[in-house]
């Protein structure tokens, strides 16, 4: 199979929500891995139970086979109509599948045009406020300093995040809710997939590049969970239970409030130059840039221990830049992703200092740079990630990414010229979209404040 | 008669399956073309200058030539420790670019380090072997990262008695990883020994 295809292509979204595309190819590259049954539905949206395989003796989190993200902007009018007819057909959703990866998870989540359009006053009077940050929970997407000029900010009203290990599973949800309501138009389609070779196989992410024939797909090791080769999803490395929820540790206002329970979604495109990335940096170097400048790894390792242990503060990070001229991707965030103290939740739950904030939901994609649009979309298979994190506000998010490019939390910007080597892993990244949008509760997933 | 026209359709059989294969050296009992240098006359002025023996090539993809002081020769360096690059390059705005380099080092055998790419550090100038392609009498490994002019190419490095010894793709649009690795396999099939004559 090749898929070379170079064309615009554009036209209605309703066929484009079904087709597979390239994506076809998961399903006949993969297997789904073996799920544990739900354990019922909990009140947040973004939380799904994954199986957890250990690699080089680190726990690693298995993520769906299949993503699925359908931005939209409101089409209905009478907001409470729809608000009650796309509950029903979550709930069906619901009913029809379990909330797993074997099933379907199914998220929820608006943007500021949505709130500030639609229900502008109940949400002045409910938004949650992050007390940490002086802000809102939610704010406009920005762009960072490594970004490029272009990098379009977005401005949709909701989006609709699909997991699946069964393609048809994803159809199926995206049909009820955009074929089968009439309460959304589509603005984008964005697919996509992950999954390591961690028995030993050659992984999913190689075999679709190889199967798409992306420049540099010959370069990625066999049994990398994710193009650039390392693996991501360990278990240390993603925050654990309740602690991106908006009120859990703290940061804004929302507990107790309409938006106990949710969480807050930054969704972005970046295209990944693979050839730059293999053909620039040598093992050592991808160590460096992507952990921490000269740390030691078996060589060719691709699951790299990142427990509570081995977390980098910001003191360690300049040390680092001073001595070596760089910045590791994963210890630069690690200065404001990871608690400084131990923290007890409001459920009793104390989260040890160390622990890992950001719950992680990215995916691997060969969208150029969406499936569909409606002004077109490239279709020539071009690797990338649909990066998709849940944090406790839009400001610890952007904690997080100002740290990746140097910008630490203690005020200090670490002299690093968009782009340059000194950046490591940002020098082959290239962001094309970002938007910030906040996930209610299960309870009001369903256009949020509507009914207020 | 009759086996002198039995030879000749066996050859022309060998030939038209080389040909169908794509790869001149496949096949057992395939009478394979001796390679031949593309300027004999300027590898023999290179080989005689350093005093030790140089790779010559018989193949480098279109229009490359190989001819030192040729219109595509962009590098033609030697250096005190009689090391050579000599460096071939097209480039075309809007096409794409071809960039080979054939690189020598008499008398050592370690990978020569380069500066690195950020701080004061210097690094091996190959790096990231890649495994091995065995052709014509040699055994080269193959680099993904390296530095200098052959950055962002795809080498392929090896030892000659007591001489290292690298031939070097640029990857670049038209060509992807997959295009240079079949291209420096080719060329190195293709390579002659051109030996000093004093």
């Amino acid at each position: 199979m090749r898929y070379t295809r170079r064309g615009l292509l554009a036209g209605a979204a309703a066929g484009a929500l079904a087709a597979t595309g390239i994506y076809e190819a998961v399903d006949r590259l993969a297997t789904s891995p073996r799920r544990a049954d739900a354990l019922g539905l909990p009140p947040e949206q973004h939380l799904l139970d994954l199986r957890v395989v250990h690699d080089d003796g680190i726990a690693v989190l298995v993520p769906p086979l299949h993503h699925q993200l359908v931005t939209a902007r409101v089409r209905a009018s009478d907001l409470v109509s729809a608000q009650h007819e796309l509950e029903e057909a979550l709930a069906d959703l619901d009913a029809r599948f379990p909330s797993t990866p074997a099933g379907l998870g199914v998220t929820v989540a608006w943007g500021l045009p949505y709130f500030e359009r639609r229900v502008a006053a109940a949400w002045a009077k409910h938004a949650p406020f992050d007390r940490r940050a002086g802000k809102h929970a939610l704010l406009p997407a920005i762009r960072f300093p490594s970004d490029p000029h272009d990098t379009v900010l977005e401005q949709n009203e909701v989006a609709v995040l699909l997991r699946s290990d069964s393609l048809d599973n994803v159809s199926a949800g995206a049909k009820r809710l955009f074929d089968e309501l009439d309460v959304f138009e589509p603005t984008s389609i964005r697919k996509g997939f992950a999954g390591g070779g961690f028995e030993g196989r050659q992984s999913l992410p190689k075999r679709m590049a190889m199967t798409a024939n992306v420049p540099g797909a010959d370069l990625i090791p066999d049994t990398a969970e994710l193009f650039l080769g390392f693996t991501s999803t360990q278990r240390a490395n993603l925050g654990p239970g309740r602690i991106a929820n908006l009120e859990t540790l703290g940061y804004t206002d929302a507990a107790g409030g309409y938006f106990h329970g949710g969480t807050h979604m930054h969704v972005s495109h970046i295209f990944e130059d693979l050839e730059a990335w293999y053909l620039n940096f040598d093992f050592q170097q991808r160590v460096d840039t992507t952990f921490r400048p000269g740390l030691r790894a078996r060589r060719d390792a691709q699951t790299v221990a990142q427990g509570p242990a081995r977390v980098t503060d910001t003191n360690e990070v300049e040390r680092d830049f001073r001595r070596r001229g760089r910045i590791g991707h994963s210890s630069s965030i690690q200065s404001t992703s990871r608690l400084e103290r131990d923290t007890l939740g409001p459920d009793g739950t104390v989260y040890r200092k160390g622990t890992a904030i950001p719950q992680r939901a990215d995916f691997n994609t060969l969208d150029n740079p969406f499936f569909w649009g409606p002004r077109g979309v490239d279709r020539e298979p071009s690797a990338g990630v649909h990066f998709v994190v849940f944090n406790p506000s839009s400001d610890d998010f952007h904690r997080n990414r100002l740290a990746m490019d140097g910008v630490l939390p203690n005020g200090t910007r670490l002299p690093l010229e968009p782009g340059s080597r000194a950046q490591g892993l940002n020098s082959v990244l290239h962001t094309t979209h970002r938007q910030n949008f906040l996930v209610p509760p299960r309870q009001h997933r369903s256009f949020p404040l509507a009914e207020l | 008669m009759t086996r002198v026209v039995t030879l000749v359709s066996l050859l022309a059989l060998a030939l038209g399956l080389t040909a169908c294969s794509g790869d001149p050296g496949a096949g057992a009992g395939v009478v394979k073309a001796k390679p031949k240098c593309l300027d004999r006359a300027g590898w023999q002025r290179l080989a005689n200058r350093i005093h030790a023996p140089v790779y010559c090539p018989g193949w480098m993809p279109d229009p490359l030539d190989g001819e030192i002081g040729g219109r595509w020769n962009n590098i033609n360096s030697v250096s005190r420790d009689r090391s050579y690059l000599i460096g071939f390059i097209w480039f075309e705005r809007g096409s794409g670019e071809l960039h080979v380099n054939l690189r020598g080092y008499p008398g050592r055998t370690a990978i020569p380090r380069c500066p690195g790419d950020v701080g004061k550090n210097k690094v091996p100038c190959f790096a990231d072997p890649h495994g091995h392609v065995r052709a014509n009498g040699i055994d080269a490994t193959v680099y993904t990262v390296n530095q200098g002019a052959d950055q962002w190419h795809v080498l392929l490095a090896w030892h000659r008695g007591r001489s290292l010894y690298a031939l070097s793709q640029h990857v670049a649009a038209p060509l992807t990883y997959r295009g240079v690795v079949a291209d420096l396999k080719r060329m190195l099939r293709s390579l002659t020994v051109v030996s000093p004559r004093s």
